[in-house]
């Protein structure tokens, strides 16, 4: 039997100290284990340090941080805990903007926003959601600038907003739309140290690089979460009354990612892990141009200049896929005409698995003026000298619609096994890109994302602050609570098996890349199924080679992969299973919507990597919050 | 719902004011719709009315920590980072050099570490004039390496080196 000596802790309540407890206390560790059976229960001796609190936050990007300085501000004891320093949250890399129906530009509806997201969604997004979402942005955005963002103005002095791609006039007839906020090129940056300031405002408890997890349940209600401090090496069991996930997408299940490296669903593994359900994970939002092998992305502006893509035989393909549009073409067009060639065999390198960009027939003063970040761009990260060869290029993922399916107030949902009806799950909330809630559906709308955030991130707050009062004492739970999750580390930790993490991580990324991406029939999925199933197997031979508990990322990045396994195997399984196109969701062998039968959320659960995943079906939310304010929108053929 | 505004940072505000950035938008608000992009302010601009707001964040102090131990610590922060560019470019420039910098080299590096990531990408790459470049940063050799680094002299694909590299 593990046996888990803890101790209580006394925490300094602080505004700004950045670690809240003690550093001063003696931790002693002694890792004692036994190599030669690592299949037995660990007998190494951890030591753990109990926390108690009103909330636990995991994840202080923009939606963690809002919610918890939401909390903290309602008087809640409210701990954020999170694997990296606030501000190198992955939502500081936001460069596009924040939609809401100010009016600042040309006369406004947030109802015209409504039906827009909606319809970005292709009906998959729950209407409720989208309606809250839509109504409130405005009041996000007015309560941003009183913390202080600096959002870019026009001559009157109010904030500007500039066009974006999905975004119209009267419900889709007007042209147009100017509704979206920016602070320059530099919107998330500028909102995740806005939010960061504010929680430093706040009695808030940060835990900064400590790796959360798992989720801590007792009798089917989330109690806290377990982490591990990489700095010196001790286990901390957080109990909460409401524990928060907001630890973002999980992009780097695929070989061409947009995201850095820190974005590998560990939220959404835990939750996973704890027997809850994962939404929609089949819809992924992707990019045609980023760099081969870097990820780094190529602004379409590159094609709108004459830039055009070639294949292995030189060709420019995409006049066969679009005979008029050509380069021009939307994304997803582009990107299917892309992964078709690759699979017809006509990729580019060794691999044969990318295409070529070609910009060296500009003029050296378009590259130059128009296109400067991309001759920088592909001089650094692919070693390429745009004025003379071809930037090696690839669909890369973007943006993960799916996640922790949510109500529109953060409460984390999964199904009553015997009605089917929804059922809050008690304790766990979400919001972000971790969530699901759903206001993207299928597709999601640029800027729609930080919007999300924060509009959800305070929603998280204001639900909980309605049903919770401060202080409540905690309710019992076994002594030895967590240990599974302790076993797990210390499996990992002194696993001695033959395959690396780096092996495994590499054949993960490139099955998905190859069978789960934009190219959809029934044969590539269950392909993709079939390899990806043989991936997680493999995990049970990983071999790690640091024994060390102290800023350990061999260990850090082999429990990544395993979250990030889970979330890939369950992508590949709700793809398989679902026989229609509709958003992102583009399948060869079932080319249209099919509302009959498939407007409806997947809900995929997988505990453990080696399980099959299993599948249920959720309702879409098809009634608005109030439908005299606000009506909802029929379904209709969503064309641009 | 919105009876938790709090408006706070009044320094902020007062430096970021209507006033100061009027400016900025007076020549980008005739374009139209049909090159979104070209409304954005160039970086040249932003630096200019010091347009950002940059709440100091005090970096996390570490005591008595070992060489060893702060190396670790390095390779984990140089491989998580908030933007995918800096991942690649801190990720790798530490496994070619950190094994041989010595504690003060580690400790200049560690306080490059503590910059903003996009602060970091456009000093990497000399663009001085989207992220002004502070003095104490000018004569760094550490930083001086990294724009080394980032000229990719070899002409590679960059990718984030396995961990065995470091």
């Amino acid at each position: 039997m593990l046996s888990l000596r803890t101790r209580g802790s006394i925490l300094s309540r602080s505004s700004n100290a950045v670690r809240a407890f003690s550093t001063a206390r003696t931790t002693r560790l002694a890792h004692q284990t036994n190599a030669a059976d690592s299949s037995s229960m660990p007998n190494s001796d951890y030591h753990i340090i109990d926390h108690e609190y009103d909330c636990v936050v995991v994840g202080a990007g923009g939606a963690g941080l809002r919610a918890a300085f939401g909390l903290a501000e309602a008087g809640f004891k409210t701990a954020c805990i999170s694997k990296l320093f606030p501000t190198r949250s992955h939502t500081v890399a936001a460069q596009g903007g924040i939609n809401a129906a100010l009016g600042n530009m040309h006369p406004d509806d947030w109802k015209w926003h409504m039906y827009d997201t909606v319809k970005g969604s292709d009906w998959l997004g729950d209407q409720d959601s989208i309606h809250y979402m839509t109504k409130e942005a405005p009041k996000a955005i007015i309560e941003l600038e009183h913390f202080g963002m600096p959002f870019s103005r026009n001559e009157e002095g109010r904030i500007y907003q500039r066009a974006f791609g999905g975004q119209s006039k009267e419900f889709g007839k007007g042209g147009q739309a100017y509704r979206t906020c920016a602070v320059a090129d530099r919107t998330g940056h500028a909102m995740l140290h806005t939010l960061y300031g504010q929680a430093l405002n706040h009695d808030c408890n940060f835990f900064i690089e400590f790796f959360v997890m798992d989720l801590l349940t007792h009798n089917g209600e989330v109690v806290g979460v377990i982490a591990y401090n990489q700095e010196d090496g001790t286990i901390h069991r957080f109990r909460s009354h409401k524990t928060i996930i907001a630890t973002g997408g999980y992009g780097r299940a695929y070989f061409s990612c947009t995201s850095a490296h820190t974005c590998t669903g560990d939220g959404n593994a835990m939750v996973s892990r704890a027997g809850f359900p994962l939404q929609d994970l089949e819809f992924i939002q992707f990019h045609p141009s980023g760099i081969y092998g870097s990820g780094c992305l190529i602004t379409e502006g590159a094609r709108g200049e004459g830039g055009f893509l070639l294949n292995s035989e030189g060709e420019r393909f995409m006049e066969r896929y679009a005979p008029t549009a050509k380069d021009l073409a939307s994304r997803d067009v582009v990107s299917r005409a892309m992964t078709m060639e690759i699979r017809a065999g006509r990729g580019v390198g060794k691999d044969k698995d990318h295409l070529l960009l070609q910009l060296s027939h500009l003029p050296p003063s378009v590259l130059k003026e128009r296109l400067p970040g991309i001759s920088e761009t592909a001089s650094i990260f692919a070693g390429v000298d745009v004025t003379k060869e071809p930037i090696p290029i690839l669909p890369t993922v973007h943006y993960n619609m799916g996640g922790i399916p949510t109500k529109w107030t953060g409460e984390a949902l999964t199904v009553d096994p015997e009605t089917g009806e929804d059922q809050p799950i008690p304790g766990l909330f979400a919001c972000g890109e971790a969530a699901c809630v759903s206001v993207h559906g299928a597709n999601r709308l640029g800027a729609n994302s930080l919007l999300d955030l924060v509009v959800f991130g305070r929603a998280v707050a204001h639900t909980i602050s309605d049903t919770l009062q401060p202080g409540l004492p905690h309710k019992q739970v076994p002594m030895d609570i967590g240990k599974e999750s302790i076993a797990n580390l210390d499996k990992i930790r002194n696993a001695n098996g033959s395959r690396p993490t780096a092996e495994i991580r590499l054949k993960m990324k490139r099955t998905m890349q190859a069978d789960v991406s934009v190219f959809r029939t029934q044969e590539t999925l269950d392909e993709g199924v079939s390899n990806i199933t043989a991936v997680a197997d493999s995990f049970k031979d990983i071999g790690t080679t640091d024994r060390s508990m102290i800023w350990n990322s061999d260990l850090v990045e082999t429990l990544e992969l395993q979250n990030l396994l889970t979330c890939a195997k369950q992508t590949a399984v709700s793809a398989a299973a679902r026989k229609e196109s509709r958003g992102a969701h583009a399948r060869e062998d079932y080319p249209t919507r099919d509302d009959e039968n498939w407007m409806k959320h997947t809900l995929s659960w997988n505990q453990n990597i080696s399980d099959p995943v299993t599948l249920k079906y959720r309702k879409v939310i098809y009634k608005t919050l109030d439908e005299k304010e606000c009506p909802s929108v029929p379904p209709a053929i969503r064309s641009y | 719902m919105l009876s938790g505004i709090k408006t706070v940072n009044t320094a902020i505000s007062k430096r970021v004011g209507p006033n100061l950035t009027k400016c900025l938008w007076l020549s980008t608000t005739t374009s139209t719709a049909s090159n979104k992009d070209s409304k954005l302010p160039t970086g040249d601009q932003i630096s200019h009315t010091d347009l950002l707001q940059r709440i100091k964040i005090p970096p996390i102090k570490r005591t008595n920590e070992s060489i060893d131990k702060m190396r670790s610590r390095l390779i984990y922060q140089s491989r998580k980072r908030g933007i995918l560019e800096t991942d690649l470019l801190l990720s790798g420039f530490a496994s070619k050099y950190l094994k041989g910098m010595n504690l003060e080299e580690l400790r200049e590096y560690d306080e490059l570490l503590n910059e903003l990531d996009w602060d970091i990408y456009y000093w990497a790459t000399k663009n001085y004039k989207i992220s002004k470049i502070p003095d104490k940063w000018v004569d760094s050799k550490i930083l001086h390496r990294l724009q080394d680094f980032a000229q990719n002299k070899n002409k590679e694909i960059l990718k984030m080196p396995e961990l065995d590299k470091y």
